[in-house]
């Protein structure tokens, strides 16, 4: 159940990368050729991007290891680590839902740095499409750190990275559609689009908080198993 | 950009000074033509990344070797922490199953194929930088970090195939890549200091418009020499410096000087290249060759003055020359060291740590990087430092001297007093006395054309007019409303008067002698036997003097006025701005002020035109020249203020005193960064990787802090002093 949130939560989230990093993926459109070269350049440029995140959610995954059995003194570090990383995920779904817009800035301004990649997204190469992509895959973004908090919370090197990798291919469809067709979705339905990925991001957090309380000891084992959304 | 072929040149990237050889015996190898000097690796870096992007259809090898780099690297720290991993599974004691150790096997040989790339990609250019230095007579760090770097690859590898050992595969990648990407991003820090420049560079178009045998031909900027004739269409800047030939225009100059009231320049007056022409078809001679403009000139002199070092950078050069030596013993000594001790990777990975600490970039770009920042934010307020060491001069003065004449007051005299004779009609002897200026573009014309404008519209028509050189002049009237033929009359100075034989009316005689005391000029008009009416001139305060002068007070300065004239008017000037007046001075009388506030207060600084009090200024501590305009190479000054506005004096002292500031916070943490770094990495507990993304962190802090001075003016500790300052668009 929440391996399919995880991948919905980005393929619905991805109206937020529209918003963010949209402009790249427009900016690729314009060096194709035609219609097929400018689809398999959309197509490396988000593999690019998922290739980071894999990477790192590796590393995330094996940071939370690390700080688990380094720290095996400290009880419920698990719970702990699942608990924030839950509040994080409510916190930015909550935000990608459209409340406490205040309290975010996240979803202001344009994409940090975009002239420091132009020289890669220009290029004709796919390959070099690939590595624009890579490095936009590095780009601050709340809910990629909402995922990397996930994925560390797991305490597994393999899982970690197949929770950001499962993010980063759900983020993929519209991009590359979006990117390769232009303006698919009108801008209110990708608000209406990112109000449900928020609510999405809102219960994969819900759940990994339950998780991290089923950790708690004094629980009932398997608390999380009577939640009704993990059946 | 242009730079002259001699003196010394900086890199080609970013214009910095080319780091000399440390010792002065070593002979650097010359040169071969166009072929292109690097301040650094990341200037080498940054360029071969622009040229190709320059290039159509590049491959954009740079950028693809960094990216692959970069690409490979986030491979290996995968398959480094999934060996990690696995060391901790045993490190409890578990024995490893079959796979496990399969599996460690595999990532070994994984980490050392994806390795050997980026140790390719990014270290050969390191290695290319570090040795084009050494042929020049200087030893690089990077020399040391690829040695490093290599040593540490190679120890990996023979662990890998002895199937013993720890690995650093990931150590030598990281370094690489954070080197690389932090010294770019240096490099386009430093660049952006330049922007300011440059945009004093962008005024000139890149085409002329010459009229040849009556045709228009368009030609490369470089290609107008002297005495061709330039076509420039309103709205279009003028390419090079020259003389009207037809039309009146309204040109713009404000780039250049300052002045944002756009000037009327008629046939015969000149222009300067990179300003304004707001209407009207211009053409123009060309005075000069482009290369010998007064912008290329100011340019120039600019980015000369950045190649000179002040007493902080020789200070840095004198550490850095003895500091780098000192880091290598170091490095070689804890290598060692540790390498005795825990191993030999252990040694290597010690060595690396306090090499890439102690990296004394930030150390050797602390200076430079605020100078420059401040020069080119000055440039684009219209005020030039010649020398770098200026600022440090202007930011620790304690008083300020400031000429009268055409510094505090404006060149242009004002009228203080009219006075018509008893008996004669006012407003008659206010139309002869236009009319006959009419005829003079003398300052004191100017005024009284100005005033009787005002007072009522001269509508004679002169006739017979002559000028009598240090009198006045003399002409004859015809009014269209008088009957008969006109007067003869007189417009000058008494003397004039008296050499036509008029007689003073009592009433005007003593408003002559009341002028004559209090020093002040008169000018007077008179006809048929009698002095008609005197006109009473005063100095025109400039309109900004008094803000300017309680701006220099309140940042604690000690103000005073300087003058040759009489003490009377002074004074009363004195009163008005609030400041000390020393009067009656001559030339020496000036400098012998200026040691007198020297010996009392400190370093001096004397503002003036640069003309007349040309030894004061050559006497100060500072000499600063206002309204330099066309001519900014006046030696005497070593500050020139382009424009006549003095609220720019404040400024630059504030400019002065935050660059210094800047730059001591800029050493200090340079210095106390790498003491400190160096010493923790000695201990053998710092990972390279992590030395590196510090250094990176340290550069960038040194780069951004300095930028700061490139930006608008600290709203919060300049108040609105600096924001009274009209600034040109763009800075």
């Amino acid at each position: 159940m929440d391996w399919f949130l995880i991948f919905v939560g980005g393929f619905l989230g991805s109206s937020h990368c529209i918003g963010m990093c949209g402009g790249f993926a427009l900016a690729l459109g314009t060096t194709g050729t035609t219609w097929a070269a400018n689809v398999v350049r959309q197509i490396c440029y988000s593999l690019g991007r998922v290739f980071t995140y894999s990477t790192a959610g590796a590393a995330a995954g094996y940071g939370g290891w690390r700080l688990m059995t380094e720290l095996r003194s400290i009880v419920n570090l698990q719970a702990g680590l699942s608990i924030t990383a839950g509040v994080l995920l409510v916190v930015q779904g909550l935000a990608a839902a459209g409340f406490g817009r205040g309290l975010m800035k996240a979803h202001s301004g344009p994409c940090l740095g975009s002239r420091f990649f132009a020289a890669w997204l220009r290029a004709a190469r796919w390959h070099s499409v690939f590595l624009g992509g890579m490095v936009n895959g590095l780009l601050p973004c709340g809910l990629v750190y909402a995922y990397l908090a996930l994925a560390g919370s797991s305490g597994d090197m393999l899982h970690g990275l197949a929770v950001m990798a499962l993010f980063g291919l759900g983020t993929m469809p519209v991009m590359v559609l979006v990117g390769s067709g232009g303006s698919v979705l009108s801008w209110t339905f990708q608000r209406h689009l990112l109000r449900v990925a928020g609510w999405c991001v809102v219960v994969t957090g819900l759940i990994t908080i339950l998780r991290g309380v089923g950790f708690l000891p004094g629980m009932v084992a398997g608390a999380g198993t009577e939640c009704p959304l993990c059946q | 950009m242009k730079t002259h072929a001699e003196g010394p040149v900086g890199c080609a990237y970013c214009g910095l000074p080319i780091p000399q050889p440390w010792w002065p015996w070593i002979s650097p190898a010359p040169r071969k033509d166009g072929e292109k000097a690097y301040c650094c690796f990341g200037c080498r870096f940054a360029a071969a990344v622009t040229r190709q992007q320059g290039e159509e259809g590049a491959a954009n090898w740079t950028l693809v070797c960094l990216g692959v780099a970069v690409l490979l690297t986030m491979n290996v720290m995968v398959f480094t922490m999934a060996l990690w991993t696995q060391d901790f599974y045993r490190g409890e004691g578990e024995t490893p199953g079959e796979l496990a150790l399969v599996l460690r096997a595999l990532f070994r040989y994984l980490c050392l194929l994806f390795a050997f790339p980026v140790i390719l990609l990014l270290g050969l250019p390191l290695l290319d930088n570090a040795w084009d230095h050494l042929r020049h007579g200087l030893i690089h760090t990077d020399l040391l970090l690829v040695i490093g770097v290599v040593a540490s690859y190679l120890y990996s590898v023979i662990s890998v195939v002895r199937e013993d050992g720890s690995v650093y595969f990931e150590v030598g990648c990281m370094v690489l890549v954070l080197v690389t990407v932090g010294r770019w991003l240096e490099a386009r820090g430093r660049l952006q200091t330049l922007a300011a420049i440059d945009a004093l560079h962008r005024l000139l178009p890149a085409l002329a418009r010459l009229l040849r045998d009556g045709e228009e031909v368009w030609v490369p900027l470089e290609a107008v020499h002297r005495g061709d004739q330039v076509l420039i269409l309103p709205g279009e800047r003028i390419p090079c410096d020259g003389q009207v030939m037809q039309n009146a225009v309204t040109v713009d100059e404000q780039a250049l000087t300052g002045e944002s009231t756009p000037a009327i320049k008629e046939p015969g007056d000149a222009v300067c290249g990179g300003s304004l022409n707001l209407d009207g078809n211009l053409l123009i001679t060309a005075t000069a060759d482009t290369g010998d403009t007064m912008l290329a000139r100011m340019i120039e002199l600019v980015r000369r003055g950045l190649q000179d070092k002040g007493r902080f950078e020789r200070l840095a050069d004198r550490v850095t020359a003895v500091f780098l030596p000192v880091v290598m013993a170091v490095a070689g000594g804890a290598a060692a060291w540790h390498g005795s001790r825990h191993g030999l990777g252990e040694g290597i990975l010690t060595g690396l740590a306090v090499l890439l600490i102690a990296c004394p970039c930030a150390l050797g770009l602390a200076t430079p990087m605020a100078v420059w920042a401040a020069r080119g934010r000055a440039a684009m307020a219209q005020v030039l430092f010649r020398h770098g060491e200026t600022f440090e001069r202007l930011a620790s003065i304690r008083a300020v001297r400031l000429d009268k004449t055409g510094t505090v007051t404006t060149g242009t005299p004002a009228l203080a007093e009219f006075a018509a004779a008893t008996g004669a009609d006012r407003c008659e002897v206010l139309k002869l006395a236009g009319v006959l200026a009419s005829s003079s573009t003398h300052c004191y014309s100017l005024t009284i054309r100005q005033f009787a404008g005002q007072e009522t519209e001269g509508d004679g028509r002169l006739v017979e007019v002559r000028t009598v050189a240090g009198r006045g002049i003399i002409g004859r009237i015809e009014q269209s409303d008088s009957t008969g033929s006109g007067k003869r009359a007189f417009l000058g100075s008494p003397r004039l008067m008296t050499e036509a034989e008029l007689s003073w009316p009592t009433s005007l005689l003593a408003v002559a002698d009341g002028a004559r005391a209090s020093g002040q000029p008169l000018t007077c008009i008179g006809w048929e036997g009698a002095v008609r009416g005197v006109f009473v001139f005063c100095e025109q305060l400039r309109p900004e003097a008094a803000q300017a002068i309680a701006q220099l007070q309140e940042q604690g300065l000690d103000v005073a006025i300087l003058t040759g004239d009489s003490t009377a008017p002074a004074s009363v000037m004195g009163r008005e701005l609030g400041v000390p007046v020393v009067a009656d001075l001559l030339p020496d009388g000036k400098v012998a002020a200026l040691a007198e506030a020297r010996r009392r207060l400190g370093l001096v600084a004397m503002v003036g035109d640069g003309l007349n009090d040309a030894p004061a200024l050559a006497a100060s501590d500072v000499g600063i020249a206002l309204g330099c305009g066309a001519d900014v190479s006046r030696d005497s000054a070593s500050v020139c203020l382009l424009g006549n506005d003095l609220r720019r004096l404040p400024w630059a002292i504030d400019l002065a005193r935050r660059t210094v500031r800047i730059v001591r916070q800029n050493l200090f943490w340079a210095f106390i960064y790498n003491v400190a770094g160096i010493a923790f990495a000695c201990t053998g507990r710092l990972n390279p990787v992590l030395a590196a993304l510090a250094m990176v962190l340290s550069s960038l802090l040194v780069v951004t802090n300095s930028l700061r001075l490139g930006g608008p003016a600290d709203v919060r500790s300049e108040g609105a002093r600096a924001q009274s300052v009209p600034l040109p668009e763009g800075s």
